[in-house]
């Protein structure tokens, strides 16, 4: 469950993509906090505490925007070209009581029995959607895999929820399928399949117009 | 024949400048780990094949190799003691621009250590640069 921490933020008065590279070299990111119909409001954070509370867990946060303290929700985060670090962070204004839409990751439980037939399990779908109160957002969703056979499949539906928890993804989404390992083509048999060179559109097209006007 | 497109507008492309990181095709999407370039390169299509049969050889049909670039720009070379000028020359092959960022290979259904090796062994093949990266969550 996930817990209210405190995070310092400064005010941002400046805008655009000159001043935010500014910000980031002095090792703070900048960030938007909206939400509850009242004034959006440009802050900073400090990079290196708030990627730890992230990489604590941690998705509620205590914020002084201003003059008042108030409980924001990590909404959005960009990340730069690499995926290491956080550029932007969109940070939503919540109620503890309130519910809120939120995305969770799955964590696999256990070996799957089609594993040992043969077949390897494929996740299509990593997270969830689901709608809780903001104070009882889970970090994971546990799914357990134990019984999923070759040919077998969890949809949302099956997965089981904690209390509280509402899914708001189709229940019909396939999430987890078992199948038999396909065994990879070699090099001679893709080169057989595929065309010595490829087919031009427009050569084709010139061809037709002069046969038709023949 | 290596990797190339079944379909195509135009036969021939102009080369293009190559710069700027990977907008698109930056995180790791199907598998559960991938192979990321930190250059910025014309990868062939043969060594897309050679990647490919690295990895899947490695895996001795365990898990499942997804390779996230196509090589769809050609390139063309004039033969050796030939004359400059008359036209532009025959087509010599395909690529892949990748910029920094991009993923080149996934790979899902195995343990991370074996991806590990495997992911390992396609950077070997590869003229850029590599690291392995993990799925990351998305928050929101």
């Amino acid at each position: 469950m996930s817990e209210t921490v405190a995070l310092k933020a400064e005010l941002r008065k400046e805008a655009g993509k000159k001043h935010a590279a500014r910000l980031r070299r002095t090792g703070r990111i900048p960030a938007i906090v909206y939400g509850h119909g009242a004034e959006t409001v440009a802050v900073s954070l400090d990079l290196h505490t708030f990627t730890e509370m992230l990489h604590h867990g941690h998705r509620l946060f205590n914020m002084k925007v201003g003059r008042q303290s108030e409980t924001l929700l990590v909404k959005e985060l960009q990340y730069d070209h690499l995926g290491e670090g956080i550029i932007h962070a969109d940070l939503v204004r919540v109620d503890l009581a309130e519910m809120v839409k939120v995305t969770v990751p799955i964590e696999l439980k256990g070996t799957a029995k089609g594993t040992h037939q043969g077949g390897m399990v494929d996740e299509h779908l990593n997270n969830i959607e689901v709608e809780c109160r903001a104070s009882d957002i889970p970090e994971v969703i546990p799914v357990s895999v134990k019984e999923l056979e070759v040919g077998g499949a969890i949809h949302a539906g099956d997965i089981e929820l904690p209390e509280g928890v509402k899914l708001v993804t189709d229940t019909g989404t396939l999430v987890l399928t078992c199948h038999l390992i396909v065994v990879s083509k070699s090099t001679e048999e893709l080169e057989e399949e595929m065309p010595a060179t490829p087919e031009v559109i427009t050569e084709k097209i010139d061809r037709e117009a002069e046969d038709s006007s023949e | 024949m290596a990797l190339m497109p079944k379909r195509v507008k135009y036969r021939k492309h102009q080369r293009g400048s190559m710069k700027g990181n990977a907008t698109r095709g930056n995180f790791v999407a199907f598998g559960e780990y991938g192979l990321q370039s930190l250059d910025l390169h014309w990868i062939t299509g043969k060594q897309i094949e050679a990647g490919r049969v690295a990895a899947t050889h490695f895996l001795h049909r365990e898990g499942k190799v997804y390779i996230r670039i196509f090589p769809q720009h050609s390139y063309t070379a004039k033969p050796l003691e030939q004359r400059m000028g008359k036209g532009k020359a025959e087509i010599e092959g395909w690529v892949a621009i990748v910029k920094p960022g991009t993923i080149l290979y996934e790979i899902g259904g195995v343990e991370e250590e074996v991806a590990r090796a495997a992911l390992a062994r396609v950077s070997h093949k590869m003229p850029v640069r590599c690291r392995f990266v993990v799925r990351r969550h998305t928050l929101g």
